[in-house]
């Protein structure tokens, strides 16, 4: 007969709690982004028109700069940052070629849909050396969609344009369901841009692009409804183990 | 935009299937979807050249080569005695006139004009305003028809100050501010250049003598005019995305063929007022640096054939089309002869990137794995605020008045998610958030905070279950690390907010700056893969709580039954766990507290429902010798 004292309570764990799902996929991003060779670089929420739009050949006229489009703070002297591309801006100017960063982070559009939010994220990659080419461009991005959908998954390059980037791509990849669904931005950085930001650019070209984390984590995760990151919900938040 | 495709393949050579087209569409970057006949094309911003089928034929013609031409009036025009004069050439540097006077007008459209209304959608008016909106869909140039006898003065164009009520053809009544590029009489506005005619002057069914005016306003001159007015207008989305400056008496000169086609004319008189005359952009022959862009070698004759197919003049230099306003530089033409290529068709080239040498895990990321081990989760709002505070950066134009200011605290922010949580039958929550937080004092500062937050049991196990998240617990936690001396915790009253529940609500706002490394020495934190689960919605229907009290003879089989008791899974349990835990000494008769959550995701479960489930999952378990629910 056993010893009755031996009887041992039962455990008293507590669960863990998680992080955000886009937090998560964003660190996932970058992480892999670091193996590939891009530096994290931050950059402050409220930037100067200069670093969002100027220098990135965002021209006054832009509708992206209108008052409906873009949040302007303090006396119209600053702007949310509408992307994280003025964190580059602001690495290039500090740095030299070869220069590979990657920033992320919160952005600001101003719009409130069902499919819109007021604040999402972005993550953002540049690489500046001599002679990189679109060529480059589309075995990085390859590597990138391969490494988040997998080695087999079907990727589609369109003509777009962004005022930074020339040429401009948007990229799509398959669905399951056989849609394309449009997955990040990217092009050769405009040699306007490299200049602004007093890179020779005749010696040296880049290659950029960008993807929203909502899009990543909602196909990810099958969530359909992007509302849904930002109710603070625990049923919804603590399934993300 | 929408284009009918019996119109579109009208002016291609070799006539494409839908889906033929649709690929090429979208390997020139025209993203767009179909409907039935339609297809519905969203251009982007650099290409106003493509806003008409003529214009999006010259963009196919590469692969299905363009029409030669389109059909106009070709006599000598008799001269428009006009009385016009032009205040602002910056703004408009070529305008053209015509003034055609019909005698009958038929009431039978052809059938190319009739398809514009029937196929696309469209709404007639007049026949005069039809050619006119059917010639900018068909040839990217808006025009504005104004009743000829209506305007009895000198016409004037200019840039003004405006500050008085305008009257648009379509009836709304708009306030003009600022300064516009407007045509007056006498000082009356009677149309808002570039963006709508005003009623006064507008054509309608009886208008026989129309004065139509054809236009190149600079891009600049017309953007945010038709949001700042709430104007849905064709012709300002073309003329900021800009119009061929060279394409006015063509377009004036088609106008006058469609008329023929539907009326007897008595007269057509034509002027034109250039100010200054357009300039071809030119850039130096230099396909080497196109390959080098694309990372290609393409022959030279290979990148002319294909810029010369999209209507590049190419001799000693390449000459860009007046349409292609965006056409500057070479890594403009590379995109040019990309999009050509097709970019897929572009072979990829690997890159190594020089390797970095890893970081230390971050600060952050080791603060949020701590907090998330101890049962935080992590939440992000939205940084706007109503409250105005000492620092607050206020935002100049918000979404709503309830969002004027950015956030100087992630108090308020995790509270609202506190209460949230509570409402929905939350019972014990611990949640933080990580966020820069910005003020504006002298200069604007930024500060990484965490903010945590707490309220509830003490946690769902049976030594937890019924003592409470306090001041001690938080305390401890953080004191473990030796930080005290940077933070103080907080109790959030509950009075004025809107909670039924009792339990203390305790809050804690800690500037990362002031944390000492010492405690993240401490921290061993390994940073986990990440693991995308698929996502189950959550349910919309309440949930139901019933509680179990076991009563077990033998203690030996305690854990066994506690093993059966975790195994059990049914879709409707949301939740299970043992909340209590008490073994009599004497008698060694062990009590067992467990709790099952139930919740459907498609209905509100009903009293036998859930009685049965029960019964179902606890029936292996009371079979067992010495296992009672009292009372039950």
């Amino acid at each position: 007969m056993s010893n009755l004292d031996d009887i041992i309570p039962p455990a008293t764990l507590n669960q863990p709690g998680t992080l955000h799902p886009i937090n998560q996929t964003k660190d996932y991003i970058l992480r892999f982004l670091a193996e590939m060779g891009f530096k994290e670089v931050h950059g402050p929420e409220i930037e100067t028109e200069e670093f969002n739009f100027d220098m990135l050949n965002i021209k006054k006229s832009h509708p992206a700069r209108q008052m409906h489009d873009t949040f302007y703070v303090g006396d119209k002297k600053n702007v949310l940052r509408t992307h994280t591309s003025p964190v580059q801006i602001r690495s290039m100017l500090e740095s030299k070629p070869p220069i590979a960063i990657a920033s992320a982070g919160k952005v600001y559009r101003k719009d409130d849909d069902a499919t819109h939010l007021p604040m999402f994220h972005q993550v953002e990659g540049i690489y500046i050396d001599e002679n990189v080419t679109f060529a480059n461009l589309r075995y990085l991005i390859h590597q990138i969609l391969h490494q988040l959908f997998g080695d087999n998954v079907e990727i589609r390059f369109r003509p777009s344009y962004f005022p930074f980037t020339e040429p401009s791509a948007e990229v799509d990849i398959l669905s399951d369901e056989g849609k394309w669904l449009e997955i990040l931005g990217c092009g050769i950085v405009n040699p306007i841009v490299l200049k602004n930001c007093n890179i020779d650019s005749n010696q040296y070209s880049g290659l950029a692009f960008g993807l929203g984390v909502e899009r990543i984590a909602m196909l990810k995760y099958g969530v359909n409804d992007i509302r849904e990151f930002y109710k603070s919900n625990l049923d919804f938040l603590t399934q993300f183990k | 935009m929408k284009f009918a495709y019996k119109d579109l393949i009208n002016l291609l050579q070799v006539k494409p299937s839908k889906e033929l087209l649709s690929e090429k569409l979208f390997q020139l970057g025209h993203e767009h979807e179909i409907q039935s006949d339609i297809f519905d094309i969203e251009f982007t911003p650099n290409r106003g050249d493509c806003l008409s089928v003529w214009g999006l034929a010259r963009d196919l013609n590469a692969f299905f080569g363009k029409s030669e031409a389109i059909d106009i009036f070709k006599e000598n025009f008799d001269v428009l005695d006009i009385d016009f004069e032009n205040h602002s050439p910056s703004d408009c540097p070529k305008i053209s006139f015509l003034e055609i006077e019909v005698e009958e007008i038929s009431n039978n459209y052809k059938p190319y004009l009739e398809s514009y209304f029937s196929i696309i959608g469209n709404k007639k008016t007049n026949l005069f305003t039809d050619i006119s909106n059917y010639i900018s869909y068909e040839l990217g140039q808006p025009t504005h028809c104004f009743d000829r006898d209506s305007i009895k003065s000198k016409l004037i164009f200019e840039n003004k100050e405006c500050n008085n009520i305008f009257k648009t053809l379509l009836g709304s009544e708009i306030t003009l501010k600022d300064h516009n590029c407007v045509f007056t009489l006498n000082d009356e506005v009677i149309s808002l250049a570039g963006i709508m005619g005003g009623a006064s002057t507008a054509c309608t069914n009886k208008t026989k003598k129309v004065l139509v005016e054809c236009a190149f306003f600079n891009p600049e001159s017309i953007i945010g005019k038709s949001i700042k007015y709430n104007l849905i207008s064709d012709a300002a989305h073309k003329f900021e995305r800009g119009v061929d400056i060279a394409s006015q008496e063509m377009v004036l000169r088609r106008f006058v063929k469609v008329v023929q086609d539907h009326a007897t004319i008595k007269s057509i008189k034509f002027k034109s007022f250039i100010e200054t005359a357009e300039k071809s952009q030119l850039i130096p022959l230099n396909i080497k640096a196109i390959n080098k862009i694309l990372g290609t070698s393409l022959e030279d004759s290979e990148c002319l054939g294909y810029l010369k197919s999209l209507g590049f003049d190419v001799s000693n230099e390449i000459k860009v089309p007046s349409y292609r306003n965006d056409i500057k530089t070479n890594n403009d033409l590379a995109e040019e002869i990309a999009r050509v290529i097709g970019y897929n068709n572009i072979k990829s080239k690997p890159i190594k990137l020089k390797k970095i040498v890893f970081n230390d895990v971050s600060k952050v990321s080791k603060l949020e794995s701590f907090l998330v081990r101890n049962g935080f989760s992590e939440v992000i709002s939205f940084p706007f605020s109503s409250k105005k505070e000492k620092g607050s950066i206020n935002i100049d134009n918000p979404l709503d008045s309830n969002r004027d200011n950015f956030r100087t605290s992630l108090k308020d922010s995790l509270l609202e998610s506190l209460l949230y949580n509570e409402r929905r039958q939350k019972d014990s929550i611990k949640l933080f958030e990580i966020s820069d937080i910005y003020k504006n004092n002298t200069e604007i500062k930024q500060q990484k905070k965490l903010g945590l937050i707490i309220s509830g049991r003490l946690g769902n196990n049976y030594n937890d279950f019924s003592k409470k998240l306090d001041f001690e617990y938080l305390n401890s936690l953080l004191n473990e690390n030796d930080i005290t001396h940077i933070f103080e915790i907080i109790e959030i009253p509950r009075s004025g907010l809107d909670t039924k529940r009792k339990d203390k609500i305790y809050y804690v706002e800690i500037s990362l700056e002031d944390i000492p490394t010492s405690f993240f020495q401490k921290l061993d934190i390994q940073k986990k893969a990440i693991n995308f689960i698929k996502y189950k919605p959550i349910s919309e229907y309440p949930s139901s709580t019933r509680d179990f009290s076991f009563s077990i003879d033998d203690s030996k089989i305690v854990n066994k039954i506690i093993e059966m008791l975790e195994e059990i899974s049914d879709e409707i349990i949301k939740n299970s766990f043992l909340f209590d835990y008490y073994r009599d000494e004497k008698t060694q008769i062990v009590k067992l507290g467990y709790r099952f959550i139930f919740q459907s995701q498609s209905k509100t479960l009903s009293d036998s429902e859930i009685k049965n489930i029960v019964n179902k999952i606890l029936k292996p378990i009371l079979e067992i010798d010495g296992v009672s629910i009292p009372g039950m």
